[in-house]
């Protein structure tokens, strides 16, 4: 049992270590969906590149607030 | 480039590289084990553990093969969204660790700590020992399981990209006893976080392209449109190191945990 609990626990963490990459990679990626569903066939091949501009632009913001975090609680101590 | 050819290299090339950063990490447990219990039980102990991870990719994997035609557009959107949080995860530590915000992965220092570990829990048994056998089992079949992802999901785009992304993991593997064989210690000769920038990099690059795919968005160049997705995410991840260094600067750099 303690094998298969230490097995989920790793599939889980093998997809989530940050919550906030993970919703926002759902998000990101659920946006693009209705985005390619509403626009129609002419511009429904600019999904692709939409869904690479809100992945890079997530990463970024969470790197950045992980950054700030990480120096608040390096200059706090 | 034949096309055929490149979809093989898709699934072999990540296969291989995100392979060798989780068989060197398993390498070090049993080599500890080994090295402080004995070899025998470590050695059955990880044989079980690559058997029980061949189980598993033959379980998933084999219903990708047969019924990889009916449902294909379903298998990019899922393949693509379990991409992108597999190497979104690793692209954003590789980042991090790049940055000095958290420590490198340091074989030798857990080497040392499995070591202290395992001869707290006392003597072994001359004959069968439990603990070197579970140990083992359960570091190899639990990073063996990030191995197995990343080829079952490589592997969905048919047969034959499941069976290179197997091959390119099996040859890690393979490089891997013939490292560890060789040089008899932590493997730290590996560059394991810039490795585990590549295949972040490119399983992000993939997951974006199938992704995309599976909502019928066809990409300009087809599968070498994943060259230009890669090159982005590169510089995307480059700007954010040069950023965490300007809010981080040396010498503010958080480097206590060892991930």
């Amino acid at each position: 049992m303690r094998v298969l609990a230490a097995a989920w626990e790793q599939i889980y963490g093998l997809l989530v270590e940050d919550g906030q990459i993970a919703i926002g990679t759902l998000i990101a990626f659920v946006a693009t969906a209705i985005y390619a569903y509403v626009v129609g066939d002419e511009l429904r091949n600019s999904a692709g590149w939409l869904l690479f501009t809100l992945l890079m632009a997530l990463l970024l913001v969470n790197l950045f607030n992980t950054g700030r975090k990480a120096y608040a609680e390096r200059t706090h101590h | 480039m034949n096309a055929a050819v490149l979809t093989l290299l898709i699934a072999a090339v990540p296969a291989f590289v995100a392979s060798v950063v989780e068989w060197v990490e398993a390498f070090t447990i049993v080599l500890a084990v080994g090295n402080t219990r004995g070899w025998r039980s470590p050695l059955w102990g990880t044989a079980a553990a690559m058997g029980t991870l061949a189980v598993i990719v033959g379980v998933f994997g084999t219903p990708l093969i047969i019924y990889h035609e009916q449902v294909s557009q379903s298998f990019h959107i899922v393949v693509g969204v379990l991409l992108l949080l597999f190497g979104m995860r690793w692209l954003r530590k590789a980042i991090l660790r790049f940055s000095g915000i958290i420590a490198i992965h340091d074989e030798e220092l857990i080497y040392q700590r499995e070591v202290a570990e395992l001869r707290a829990a006392g003597q072994a048994n001359r004959r069968w020992d439990n603990i070197g056998f579970w140990f083992s089992y359960k570091a190899v079949l639990l990073e063996g399981l990030e191995v197995a992802f990343i080829v079952i999901a490589l592997g969905a785009q048919g047969g034959p990209a499941l069976q290179a992304a197997v091959l390119g993991a099996t040859a890690a593997l393979l490089v891997t006893i013939l490292l560890g064989t060789m040089l008899h210690r932590p493997l730290t000769i590996v560059p394991e976080n810039f490795m585990k920038f590549v295949v972040g990099a490119m399983l992000t690059s993939f997951g974006i392209f199938w992704g995309a795919e599976g909502m019928e968005v066809h990409w300009p160049f087809d599968a070498s449109s994943l060259l230009v997705i890669l090159a982005g995410v590169c510089l995307t991840s480059w700007i954010a190191v040069r950023m965490l260094a300007l809010i981080a600067p040396q010498g503010a750099r958080v480097a206590a945990r060892n991930i």
